[in-house]
């Protein structure tokens, strides 16, 4: 081979061999934020009706997604799919918490949140709050929800929206995303990588 | 071997009785066959009561029932319809990823290519309960009823995960 040809192999192999370095460097399978930024404060309130803040989870490790509870598809499997990785934890499951703030203050209300949450054995706490204080909650996060009326549904109106599912650390920064569609293996991987510091 | 005519009400009662959770039945008539599998359904609640102004039926709580349509005739086929007990309406609807943001659309109906599948799954195509009469629990069986335009009629029994 000519100089040139080695030359652009070996730029070759390493512009391909870039991203696997650098993830395993990492060790996460996630959308990882690099570096961390300090997760927005939510301040809503819970299924009990009880007040919540974010800022008062340190020590646990928050899976935090937005959804609604008329969603039948995308919603239970984010939350059944948290649900389980966390319960592959073991002992280490009580530093993990599963969040889920709703985009539909409208419908769900704290009684319906309540009834929510014990589909999936009260594994995680459901926020509502005022429509104002919610909106707020996704521009910090980056979440898009629009409410839609749709020809050809029974449903008065469906809501669009983000499916990643933000993950905060014991120290409260927000380290990684997993978007719709990340495994269960995956997501147990990472949550206990975050664990482990 | 009960052996399957093309008369449809025989045939729904045949399709029922080999038919456990999940595993494979057969909708046929003489304009067409599709071979269903894979039958399950998510866990749901029913939630409080009805809230006026959102279409009282189904703001109860709604389901979702994934299932893989395989046509293996020479001519496409179309799922026209669901319907169930346990809900007040069944919709056919495709989740759409656009760029992370999730969207749901309702569609008249989901074709089914011949020689080809169409496989239902989370975020994807799926049967969407609206107005749930019942609670959907984790080991329950439900019954759906699935109306094809050429291989008739048939019942599943979904399995709730």
């Amino acid at each position: 081979m000519s100089r040139s040809h080695v030359g652009r192999w070996a730029l070759a192999v390493f512009l391909l061999t870039l991203p696997a370095g650098m993830a395993a460097a990492a060790g996460f399978r996630g959308g990882e934020l690099s570096p961390p930024r300090a997760a927005p404060d939510l301040v809503l309130k819970d299924q009990d009706g009880a007040a919540f803040r974010l800022s008062r989870q340190r020590g646990q490790v928050v899976l935090l997604s937005f959804g609604y509870t008329f969603c039948p598809d995308v919603c239970p499997t984010t939350l059944a799919e948290l649900v389980q990785a966390r319960a592959r934890l073991g002992e280490a499951a009580r530093r993990v918490r599963i969040v889920f703030v709703t985009v539909d203050p409208e419908r769900d209300t704290a009684e319906r949140l309540r009834e929510y949450t014990r589909a999936f054995g009260r594994a995680f706490t459901a926020l509502t709050g005022e429509a104002a204080a919610l909106a707020e909650a996704r521009k910090a996060y980056g979440v898009t929800a629009e409410k839609r009326a749709v020809k050809g549904t029974a449903a008065a109106y469906l809501i669009d929206h983000s499916a990643m599912v933000h993950v905060i650390d014991a120290e409260g920064r927000v380290r990684l995303m997993f978007p719709f569609g990340t495994s269960v293996d995956d997501m147990e991987h990472d949550i206990r990588l975050l664990l482990r510091r | 071997m009960p052996h399957v005519f093309g008369a449809s009400a025989p045939a729904i009662l045949i399709a029922l009785a080999i038919c456990a959770a999940g595993r494979p039945a057969v909708a046929q008539q003489p304009g067409g066959t599709i071979i269903v599998e894979g039958a399950w359904a998510r866990r749901a609640p029913m939630m409080g009561h009805a809230m006026p102004g959102h279409g009282a039926a189904m703001a109860k709580g709604n389901g979702a029932v994934y299932v893989t349509l395989r046509n293996p005739g020479a001519e496409p086929d179309t799922l026209l319809s669901a319907a169930t007990d346990v809900a007040h309406t069944v919709e056919l609807h495709e989740t759409i990823h656009d760029a992370g943001v999730m969207r749901m659309r309702p569609l008249p109906k989901f074709a089914i290519p011949a020689g080809g599948q169409l496989a239902m799954k989370p975020g994807g195509y799926h049967l969407m309960l609206l107005g749930l009469t019942r609670e959907l629990k984790p080991g329950e069986t439900v019954r759906v009823t699935l109306t094809f335009e050429k291989a008739g009629r048939l019942a599943v029994e979904a399995e709730v995960r």
